[in-house]
C-alpha cells in the first residue's frame, strides 16, 4: 500500500544497485524530436563582463525564492527573465569552478523537490551553508520544475554561495526521454520552458575544484583527459555530446577492475583505481568527489577512498528505499558525511500513513 | 484564445467558440470550455438561450471526456448568463446528458452541477423539471446514470412540502438500494445518511411511512451480499440514530443498539473496520442510557484485539474518546487499560502509531494515583518504541499527563527516557524533545533544570543537523526567557565562550556560537550584550570566512536594536564608535554578499539610531 503504484515494480532495488541501473545514453537514431539549441532567446542579448545584482532585481529573485520555496512553479515569463540572468552568471563561470571552503556537497536530486528541503534543512538554509550540487536536477522525480527553478534562483541570488555543475540528465535529449520535458508540457502547456532550461543546461560549469584539492563532476573521468587544465581547454557552451572527453565526464563510472572499461550506459567509460590516483597524483588532489549513482547509504567510497560517489535523492524514485547523503567540508578540510531519509510529505500527518482507501 | 483581444471576442464570440471548440487539438478545445462564462457574458442572456445553450447540449454529445469536465463544470455557475432563475431549466438537459456518461470525474461534476442549480429553482420547476430528470436518470438501464440519480435526491428531498412526493421519491430511492449492480447500491448507500440527515434537520416534515422506507432501506444494506456496500450501513445507522435522538423518540434504540453490536461484530473485516473507525461518534448517540454505552464495552475490547491490523488501528486511536463516555474510572481502569496495554505492544508499528496519537488523553480520566500506576508506564515503553513514530507521537502529546500526574512524577520518570530520546537516530525525534524542553523547564524549576538538563541542551548546538542546531538555540532563548538574564550569562553564555581554540577553527562551530549569541541577545540584559556578547561579535568581523562575516554584519542590526531601546549615553557611543565603523568596513568587503548584507544592516542600524 505504501508503494508508489506508478512505477513499475520490476526492477527493485538489488538491479539499482548494478551499475546499470541508470538510463542509457540515446543514440543518433533515436526517432526524439530534434531542437535546435539556443531558439528560446534566453541568449540573444549575453552580457560582455559580469554584472552585479540591481536592488530590484534583487527584490525580484527573494520573491521567486520564496515562491519556490513553497513548491509553486514561476510564470512562463518569470523562468525566461530568470534564465536569462542565469546565463549572464553562468557564462562567466569556468569550465573547472573554484569553490573555497567550507562548503557543502551535493549529488543527485532528480526532481525531488520536498527532499531537497529536506537536505536544506540538514545542511542549513544557503547562503548561510555553501553548496555545491554535482548536476542530475531534473527527470525521474515529479517536481523538476519547480527544483532546477529553485537551485537557478539561487545561484543567480548568491552567485558566490552556490556553484550548480552540469550532469547527464541536464541535457536535451535526456530530458525527453526521463521526465522533464513532459513535465514542462504538463506544467505550462507547451515546450517553451524546457526550451529555456535546456538551452541554460548549457551555459552550466562541467566540473568544480575545490581548495584545489577535491575535484567535483557528475560522473567521471575521460581517457582523453590526463590534466585538470585539458578540462579548462575543452568548450563546453553546448548540448552534451555523445562522445569525447565532455561527454565522458559527465558519463563515466568507477569500476572495480583496472585500467579503462565499456561503460554499460552506452555512454562514457568504466575506470580503475590505477587511472584515479593517477590523476589525483598528476593534479595534486587529495580527491573524486562525483554523483551519478544510486548508492544505498547516501555516499559510497572506491578506489581505497581516492574517490567518493554522493547521492542526494533519498527514497530515489519514491521507491529504492535508499538514504541520501551530503558531505560537509569545513574550512579545515576535515570532512563529515550526513545522511537523511526522505522529508515528510506535506498535507499528511506526520504520523500515520494514510488510511488505505479499500473501498473505492 | 487567450491572444485575442477583448474586442475580438465582443465581435465574433462564438464564431471564434466553435472554431476553438473544433479544432483538432484537444487542448484548444479544453482551454476554450474554461472561457465559456466569458463568452456567454458576451453574448448577452438571450443569444446564450438562444444559441450557445443549444450548441452546448450539442457538444454534450459528441466530444471527449476531458471537454466534458470542463463543460459539466462550467454549467453549474450559468444560471446567471440565462437571464437567472426563471430560464434555469434551460441547462438541465445538458447536464443530464453528461450525468450519464460513462466516464466518473465527467459525471461528478454534471451532479454537482445539477445540484447548484437545482438550489436557484422554485418548488413549481423542480416538480416539473427537476424531479422527472431524476426519474429518468434513475430507471435508465445503464448504472452510470443511476449512480447519478442517487446523488440528485438530496437537493429535493425536504425541498417539496408535499409527503405523497417524498414517498415516492423514497419509493424510487428503495428501488436504486436495491439495484442489481453494487456500483448503484454503493452510491444509493452513500448518499442515504445525507437524505436522513435532512429529515433531521427538518423535523416537521417525518412521518412514519417514511421511517418505513428508511429502516427497510438500512436492512437491505445491513444484509448486502458485498462488503463494500454493507460497511456502508455504519454512516446509515449514525444518522438514523442521530435523527431518533433529535426527535427524543427513544423506541427503537434497542433495536438500533442490537445492529450496532452487529455491525461491529460482522464477519466482514471492512465492515468492522468502518464501526471502529467511527465507534466513538456512534457510541456517543446512545448517551441518553448509560447502559447502553456499557453494552458496547464487550464489542469495543472485540475490536481491540481483531486479527486485521487495520481495524485494530482505527480503534486504538477512539480509545480516549469511547473511554469519556463510559465515564466510569473503574472499569477504564480494569478493562480500557489493559486493552490499551495489549495495543501498546501490538505487533503493527502502525497500530502503536495510532494509539500513541491519543493515548494520553486517558489521563485526564483516572485518578492521578491510577494514572501514576497503570497509565504512566504505558507510555513510558512506548517512548521506548523501536518505530519513531510511536515515540514521536507520545512526546507531542505529553503535557496533557503533566496536567493531570504533575510534572514531577512525570520527570523523575521520563528523564531517563528523554536523554535517551535526545540521542535518537531520527533527527525529529530529537527535535520534538527539544521542542517539549521549555515546558519541561518551567515546571522543574531552574535547580533542578540545571543539575540534570542544562548539559544535555547545550550539547544540541553540535549536532550534525542544522535544523536541530537551530532549535537548540531557540530553546535557549526561551529558557532564558524563563530563567532570567543572570541564568543565561552564569549558565550558557560562559560556558560557550569558553570553548577552546580548537574548536573555533570548525566553521560550523563559530557560525553556531555566532547564532546561539545573538539568540540571546534580545532576551539578556544590555550588560550582557556589551559586556560578553559584542566582544566576541566584533573579534569573527574578520573571519576568512564571507558566511561569518556576513552573519556579523546582520547581527549588529540585533545588537543596535537592543541597545538603543533604553536611551543609554554610553551605548550610543559604543554603536558609533566600534559598530557603525566596522559595518562601514564590511560595506567595501571584496565578498559581495558581505557588502549586500552590511549596507542592509547599517541602514536599519542608522534608523535605530535615529
Amino acid at each position: 500500500m505504501d508503494v508508489d503504484t506508478d512505477v513499475p515494480m520490476h526492477d527493485a532495488v538489488e538491479d539499482q544497485l548494478d551499475s546499470t541501473l541508470d538510463e542509457e545514453a540515446p543514440g543518433f537514431d533515436n526517432g526524439l524530436a530534434s531542437s535546435s539549441p539556443g531558439t528560446s532567446g534566453i541568449a540573444d542579448n549575453k552580457a560582455t563582463k559580469p554584472v552585479e545584482l540591481t536592488g530590484s532585481s534583487i527584490g525580484q529573485l527573494d520573491a521567486w525564492l520564496e515562491k519556490l520555496s513553497q513548491c509553486q512553479c514561476l510564470s512562463e515569463e518569470d523562468v525566461a527573465k530568470l534564465c536569462k540572468m542565469a546565463v549572464d552568471v553562468l557564462q562567466f563561470e569556468d569550465n573547472v569552478q573554484p569553490v573555497s571552503v567550507p562548503v557543502t556537497i551535493c549529488g543527485d536530486v532528480h526532481g525531488q523537490f520536498h527532499d531537497l528541503i529536506e537536505l536544506f534543512k540538514i545542511g542549513g538554509p544557503c547562503p548561510d551553508t555553501n553548496y555545491l550540487f554535482m548536476g542530475d536536477y531534473v527527470d525521474r522525480g515529479y517536481y523538476s520544475v519547480e527544483t532546477v527553478s529553485y537551485l537557478v534562483a539561487l545561484k543567480v541570488r548568491y552567485p558566490s554561495r552556490i556553484t550548480i555543475l552540469r550532469g547527464n540528465h541536464e541535457s536535451r535529449q535526456i530530458t525527453q526521454v526521463y521526465g522533464f520535458y513532459d513535465e514542462c508540457l504538463r506544467k505550462y502547456g507547451s515546450a517553451n520552458v524546457w526550451k529555456m532550461f535546456t538551452d541554460l543546461f548549457d551555459y552550466f560549469p562541467i566540473t568544480a575544484l575545490v581548495d584545489n584539492k577535491i575535484f567535483c563532476l557528475h560522473g567521471g573521468l575521460s581517457p582523453m583527459i590526463e590534466t585538470v587544465d585539458q578540462v579548462r581547454e575543452l568548450n563546453r557552451i553546448q548540448e552534451v555530446p555523445h562522445e569525447g572527453p565532455m561527454c565522458d565526464l559527465l558519463w563515466s563510472d568507477p569500476d572495480d577492475r583496472g585500467g579503462w572499461g565499456i561503460s554499460p550506459r552506452g555512454a562514457g567509460f568504466t575506470f580503475g583505481q590505477d587511472i584515479s590516483e593517477q590523476f589525483n597524483h598528476t593534479n595534486d588532489l587529495s580527491l573524486i568527489a562525483r554523483a551519478h549513482q544510486l548508492v544505498m547509504e547516501g555516499y559510497a567510497w572506491s578506489h581505497q577512498q581516492s574517490v567518493v560517489t554522493i547521492f542526494s535523492a533519498p527514497n530515489y524514485c519514491y521507491r529504492c528505499g535508499n538514504q541520501a547523503a551530503i558531505m560537509e567540508v569545513d574550512d579545515t578540510m576535515n570532512r563529515q558525511f550526513l545522511q537523511y531519509n526522505p522529508s515528510v510529505r506535506p498535507g499528511e500527518p506526520t504520523v500515520s500513513r494514510k488510511t488505505p482507501d479499500y473501498f473505492l | 484564445m487567450g491572444d485575442n483581444s477583448d474586442s475580438k471576442v465582443n465581435l465574433y464570440p462564438l464564431a471564434l467558440l466553435m472554431d476553438e471548440l473544433k479544432h483538432d487539438d484537444i487542448s484548444n478545445r479544453v482551454e476554450a470550455m474554461k472561457k465559456l462564462d466569458t463568452i456567454a457574458l458576451a453574448l448577452g442572456v438571450q443569444r446564450t438561450r438562444d444559441e450557445l445553450i443549444p450548441f452546448l447540449t450539442e457538444v454534450a454529445q459528441d466530444d471527449e471526456d476531458e471537454v466534458f469536465a470542463v463543460l459539466a463544470e462550467q454549467l453549474g455557475n450559468f444560471v446567471p448568463f440565462v437571464g437567472g432563475r426563471k430560464y434555469a431549466t434551460l441547462l438541465l438537459p445538458a447536464l443530464e446528458i453528461l450525468a450519464s456518461t460513462e466516464e466518473t470525474l465527467v459525471r461528478e461534476k454534471a451532479v454537482d452541477s445539477l445540484n447548484m442549480v437545482a438550489e436557484q429553482l422554485t418548488e413549481e420547476q423542480l416538480l416539473h423539471d427537476f424531479v422527472p430528470l431524476i426519474e429518468n436518470l434513475a430507471t435508465n438501464e445503464w448504472f452510470s446514470s443511476k449512480v447519478s440519480a442517487c446523488g440528485l435526491f438530496k437537493a429535493v428531498f425536504v425541498r417539496i412540502q408535499d409527503d405523497k412526493f417524498r414517498k415516492d421519491l423514497l419509493s424510487l430511492f428503495l428501488q436504486l438500494i436495491q439495484d442489481d449492480t453494487p456500483m448503484v447500491r454503493r452510491a444509493a448507500g452513500r448518499n442515504l445518511p445525507t437524505l436522513v440527515d435532512q429529515l433531521t434537520e427538518h423535523p416537521e416534515l417525518s412521518t412514519d411511512d417514511e421511517w418505513d422506507y428508511i429502516s427497510s432501506m438500512f436492512q437491505r444494506l445491513v444484509n448486502d451480499s458485498q462488503d463494500s456496500v454493507k460497511f456502508l450501513a455504519v454512516d446509515v445507522l449514525i444518522s438514523i440514530l442521530k435523527f431518533f435522538n433529535k426527535k427524543k423518540d427513544f423506541t427503537h434504540t434497542k433495536d438500533l443498539l442490537q445492529s450496532s453490536i452487529q455491525l461491529i461484530g460482522d464477519e466482514a473485516w471492512r465492515v468492522r473496520y468502518m464501526a471502529a473507525d467511527r465507534f466513538e461518534e456512534l457510541a456517543s448517540q446512545f448517551v441518553s442510557n448509560p447502559q447502553y454505552v456499557s453494552e458496547l464495552l464487550e464489542p469495543f475490547l472485540a475490536l481491540c484485539q481483531d486479527n486485521e491490523s487495520d481495524v485494530r488501528k482505527a480503534i486504538a486511536k477512539q480509545i480516549p474518546g469511547y473511554a469519556k463516555l463510559l465515564n466510569d474510572p473503574s472499569v477504564i481502569l480494569n478493562r480500557i487499560i489493559p486493552a490499551a496495554q495489549n495495543l501498546s505492544i501490538d505487533e503493527t508499528e502502525c497500530v502503536r502509531a495510532s494509539l500513541a496519537l491519543e493515548i494520553t488523553n486517558l489521563a485526564p480520566l483516572l485518578p492521578k494515583q491510577d494514572s501514576m500506576d497503570s497509565l504512566v508506564p504505558i507510555l513510558l515503553h512506548m517512548l521506548k518504541d523501536e518505530f519513531p513514530d510511536v515515540r514521536l507521537n507520545i512526546i507531542a502529546k505529553l503535557k496533557i499527563v503533566n496536567e493531570s500526574v504533575g510534572i514531577e512524577f512525570l520527570s523523575e520518570n521520563l528523564l531517563p527516557a528523554i536523554t535517551e530520546l535526545a540521542k535518537d537516530p531520527n533527527w525529529r525525534v530529537r527535535l520534538a524533545i527539544i521542542e517539549y524542553i521549555p515546558l519541561l523547564a518551567e515546571q522543574l524549576g531552574m535547580e533542578f533544570f540545571d543539575s540534570k538538563l542544562s548539559d544535555l541542551c547545550l550539547s544540541w548546538l553540535w549536532d550534525g543537523v542544522y535544523s536541530i542546531r537551530s532549535a537548540a538555540i531557540t530553546n535557549l532563548s526561551k529558557l532564558t526567557e524563563i530563567f532570567g538574564s543572570d541564568w543565561a550569562q552564569e549558565e550558557i553564555i560562559s560556558r560557550l565562550l569558553k570553548s577552546d581554540t580548537q574548536l573555533l577553527e570548525n566553521f560550523n562551530y563559530r557560525i553556531t556560537l555566532l547564532f546561539a549569541l545573538t539568540g540571546l541577545v534580545p532576551v539578556v540584559s544590555t550588560d550582557v550584550v556589551v559586556e560578553k556578547i559584542l566582544p566576541f561579535v566584533n573579534h569573527l568581523s574578520t573571519d576568512n570566512v564571507p558566511n561569518i562575516r556576513f552573519n556579523v554584519a546582520k547581527f549588529y542590526a540585533v545588537i543596535v536594536e537592543a541597545l538603543t531601546k533604553n536611551t543609554n549615553k554610553n551605548h550610543i557611543e559604543l554603536i558609533n564608535n566600534t559598530i557603525i565603523p566596522t559595518l562601514e568596513k564590511l560595506c567595501q568587503d571584496p565578498d559581495v554578499d558581505v557588502r549586500f548584507f552590511s549596507a542592509q544592516s547599517l541602514e536599519k542600524c542608522k534608523s535605530f539610531l535615529s
